[in-house]
């Protein structure tokens, strides 16, 4: 009895000391399940971390975000007055059913996008037609100029993805079974457990140099398989067992103990994105100009960003809403940025006759540097002047509370920086801040539909520049994200959708 | 016996059916929005209203109420917003896991804790008691996620004994899937040992002092007969009762454990499923725990029988 006991302990420990995967498997640890595995019906980051490697769009983004082809053959021709865009498509394009894809697919599924798509919705009133001219070649039509389309088709994220005409579902019902053109398809999934990504025969890559997203998938890894992990310690110790080749989103706290390990290193990844304090402009408090500039005068911008990130490794204090190196990036306006001034805030509430109704700021501990840099901001807000009301809620909470503007007067979020300013959708008056201002209304306007892409870049200075005058939202400054990989992989980009097509292990 | 056994059944079905409506009415009392959840930081009201709908959660409270006890009356729990599966098919996914880990740390528990909790009641006051008791102390005082961390450090990460964390890919055997399961084992029986062994002691102790234990010796009985075989059989009941609450509590769900060591069970579905506002889930999860809860107690009722042949129902 005694040495069958043992037996099955050294047999156990044996088969527990890691489990045996072909050196061909990535093992992937995200954040945590995917909600979908359809990238058009999803906002969320993780779902386009995973679904980039099945389906895929016309357009991508290269290394520097610029657009590239992907599906689509080139760049489109776009017609002299900006409203015509005539897109010719790939020629032997397989999906991972087995079928063609043609012009029929993609007038479908961009439909369906324009339907369904949260980005999508964004473009839907400006798109007057998306026409098949022939197998391989589209049109769209669009009733005035909108120069951030091709981003949109681009994005991962709410995606325009390219579907089988045949499986889409009428309606805004959900795809019973989701394939593409990607690289990889779906394999085995097990809720909570791992979800594989076995690689496609039938995929045809592009010739071009990979290049970011764009030019040639590879293919390397026979197998990616991402694994849910929602707590960011265990993660952290998947990673330096060796349990993973790649860690998403690790605590900052780590770096040290990931730098000094003989099996992973971090990947900083800088910048990563900017907190934002979303302000309320269809009711309450802040509706009033005089104390949204007094808010952003009281600001101490860099106080709340070390309470936040507790290391400048992690965090820079800039006011700019894209960071150096950006196309985008400007300093127009910013010196209204971390001005840390509660004597001209008091003054500034005073001429805006303040009457000491609390200023709601809504956030939740879910991420907690929200929390922490709230809780700095409090402290200068109530040395101006201001009565603050903290309202700490569970994301969940407050997803539901910021739908409707009698609650709250800022809600705490964050963004990676996006390729293209038009997708932050507060720039816009029908977001869900309502920011809107005659002056700022007509810039956004311009901005969409100049094409000229100088042109853009001094709309945007100017854009940029109104929103520190008038303090439509509040870019708190760039934080970067801490991700981590075995020593033993490359081939991966730092990206904040990270993928793993052309990732091997040495 | 068999009237006693029905009676419970039928007060098992009138708990179960309180729980379905306080888990209803307590789901729905927490704010939070599943549909904003679900379509991520980017959607539009608009598309929340759409997809609530689409859901049912825009129907009157009372008309959703209704549907759910019709349904929870031919056996079905609903479907769960966030995997679109029904709430039992994802319970049952989750079963594997969790009844093992429950098994296990208990099979680890009761292996230390009994045998010590006897001998140090026989050698009361001793070294060996003190030095246990103050063991017990200190394995229940240390919350079992930094016992998790410290494991998981030492035995995966630095010694590379066992996997970190999960309960294994496609190509792991059942052999593979048990490995994942010994270090959670471990800190689970560490905790649960610190109650077990107070418990086993306690009753020991209590039984070590009647008379019959005294009887027993003046007959000239040996040592190990009168602690084993007298003593032992009384002190049993407390020290089933105990084990048969703690398997419950470990099946409804380690939550703690499963969350830190990533493992698909019941406690870190459940987790999961109060972040994400997936009321079916939550509800199913709660029917099924009161009704392991209600069997387990019934069971170690049942036990007692066997135990001590003077308990009648």
């Amino acid at each position: 009895m005694k040495n069958c006991l043992s037996l099955v302990l050294a047999a156990a420990l044996a088969s527990a000391a890691l489990p045996a995967t072909a050196n061909e498997v990535i093992n992937v640890a995200i954040i945590g399940e995917p909600d979908t595995l359809d990238p058009m019906v999803s906002t969320k980051d993780v779902v386009s971390i995973v679904t980039q490697h099945v389906v895929e769009t016309l357009y991508t983004f290269d290394s520097s975000w610029a657009v590239a082809p992907l599906l689509a053959e080139d760049l489109p021709t776009i017609a002299d007055d900006g409203k015509t865009y005539d897109i010719k498509l790939r020629e032997g394009i397989s999906f991972s059913d087995g079928s063609a894809m043609d012009s029929a697919d993609v007038v479908a599924s961009l439909q369906r996008w324009l339907k369904v798509a949260s980005r999508g919705k964004v473009v839907a009133d400006k798109v007057k037609s998306v026409t098949a001219k022939g197998m391989y070649e589209i049109e769209i039509k669009m009733s005035s100029p909108y120069a951030p389309l091709l981003s949109l088709l681009a994005f991962s994220n709410s995606a325009a993805a390219i579907y089988p005409e045949e499986i889409l579902p009428q309606g805004d019902g959900q795809i019973a079974e989701v394939v593409g053109t990607g690289p990889y398809k779906y394999g085995e999934h097990v809720p909570d457990q791992y979800l594989q990504l076995v690689r496609f025969d039938g995929f045809v890559p592009r010739d071009e140099p990979a290049n970011g997203g764009s030019g040639k998938r590879g293919q390397v890894p026979d197998e990616i398989r991402f694994v849910p992990v929602p707590d960011p310690n265990t993660r952290v110790e998947g990673l330096l067992s060796g349990q993973f080749d790649f860690a998403d989103s690790l605590p900052a706290e780590s770096y040290d103990r990931v730098a000094s390990s003989d099996k992973a290193k971090p990947v900083l990844l800088e910048p990563f994105g900017w907190p934002i304090w979303a302000i309320n402009h269809k009711a309450g408090l802040l509706s009033n100009q005089k104390i949204r500039q007094a808010l952003l005068t009281a600001l101490p911008f860099d106080d709340m960003l070390f309470a936040a990130f507790g290391n400048d490794k992690f965090f820079k204090v800039d006011g700019a809403m894209y960071p150096q190196g950006w196309a985008w990036n400007t300093d127009a306006g910013t010196e209204l940025y971390d001005q840390n001034d509660p004597d001209n805030a008091g003054e500034l509430l005073e001429e805006a006759g303040y009457d000491g109704t609390p200023l709601r700021i809504l956030t939740s501990r879910q991420y907690e540097f929200h929390y922490k840099m709230a809780e700095v901001a409090k402290q200068a807000l109530e040395a101006a002047g201001f009565k603050v009301q903290m309202d700490v809620v569970d994301w969940a909470t407050l997803g539901q509370r910021r739908d409707d503007p009698s609650l709250w007067d800022i809600y705490i979020s964050h963004s990676p920086f996006l390729p293209e300013p038009a997708l932050t959708d507060m720039w816009f008056a029908s977001s869900r801040v309502g920011w809107s201002e005659p002056e700022k209304d007509k810039l956004a306007d311009a901005f969409v539909s100049e094409t000229d892409p100088e042109k853009r870049k001094a709309i945007f200075a100017e854009l940029q520049k109104k929103n520190y005058e008038d303090v439509g939202f509040i870019k708190v400054g760039n934080f970067n994200a801490l991700l981590g990989e075995a020593k033993s992989l490359e081939g991966v980009d730092p990206s904040p959708w990270p993928y793993f097509w052309n990732a091997a292990k040495k | 016996m068999r009237n006693y056994i029905l009676k419970r059944l039928f007060g098992m079905v009138v708990v179960v059916f309180l729980v379905l409506t306080i888990a209803f009415v307590l789901v729905r009392l927490a704010p939070g929005d599943p549909a904003a959840l679900m379509l991520g930081p980017d959607a539009t009201p608009a598309e929340t209203a759409a997809l609530r709908a689409r859901l049912g959660l825009d129907q009157p409270i009372l008309v959703q109420y209704a549907t759910f006890i019709g349904h929870a009356l031919r056996g079905d729990l609903g479907r769960s917003l966030f995997f679109d599966q029904p709430v039992l098919s994802v319970l049952a996914h989750r079963a594997e896991p969790t009844t093992f880990l429950a098994l296990f740390s208990l099979m680890f528990a009761v292996v230390i804790a009994v045998p010590i909790g006897i001998f140090v009641a026989y050698r009361r006051g001793t070294v060996a008691d003190q030095t246990a008791v103050s063991a017990a102390m200190l394995a229940a005082s240390v919350p079992s996620f930094w016992t998790g961390l410290i494991l998981q450090r030492w035995f995966a990460t630095d010694l590379g004994w066992f996997p970190a964390s999960g309960y294994g890919g496609p190509e792991a055997s059942y052999l593979d899937r048990m490995g994942y399961l010994i270090l959670p084992s471990i800190v689970l029986g560490i905790v649960n040992s610190a109650l077990i062994l107070r418990f086993s002691r306690a009753s020991m102790l209590d039984v070590l002092g009647e008379d019959f234990i005294r009887t027993a010796r003046s007959k000239g009985m040996s040592e190990a007969r009168v602690v084993l075989r007298h003593a032992l059989k009384n002190a049993a009941i407390p020290i089933v009762t105990v084990i048969g609450l703690t398997f419950a509590l470990l099946v409804s769900g380690a939550v703690v454990t499963e969350r830190v060591f990533n493992i698909p069970g019941m406690g870190n579905l459940v987790v999961g499923a109060v972040l994400r506002r997936d009321y079916p889930v939550i509800q199913g999860t709660l029917i099924v725990v009161a009704t392991l809860y209600i069997l387990v107690n019934l069971a170690v009722d049942l036990l007692y029988l066997l135990i001590d042949r003077r308990v009648r129902y």
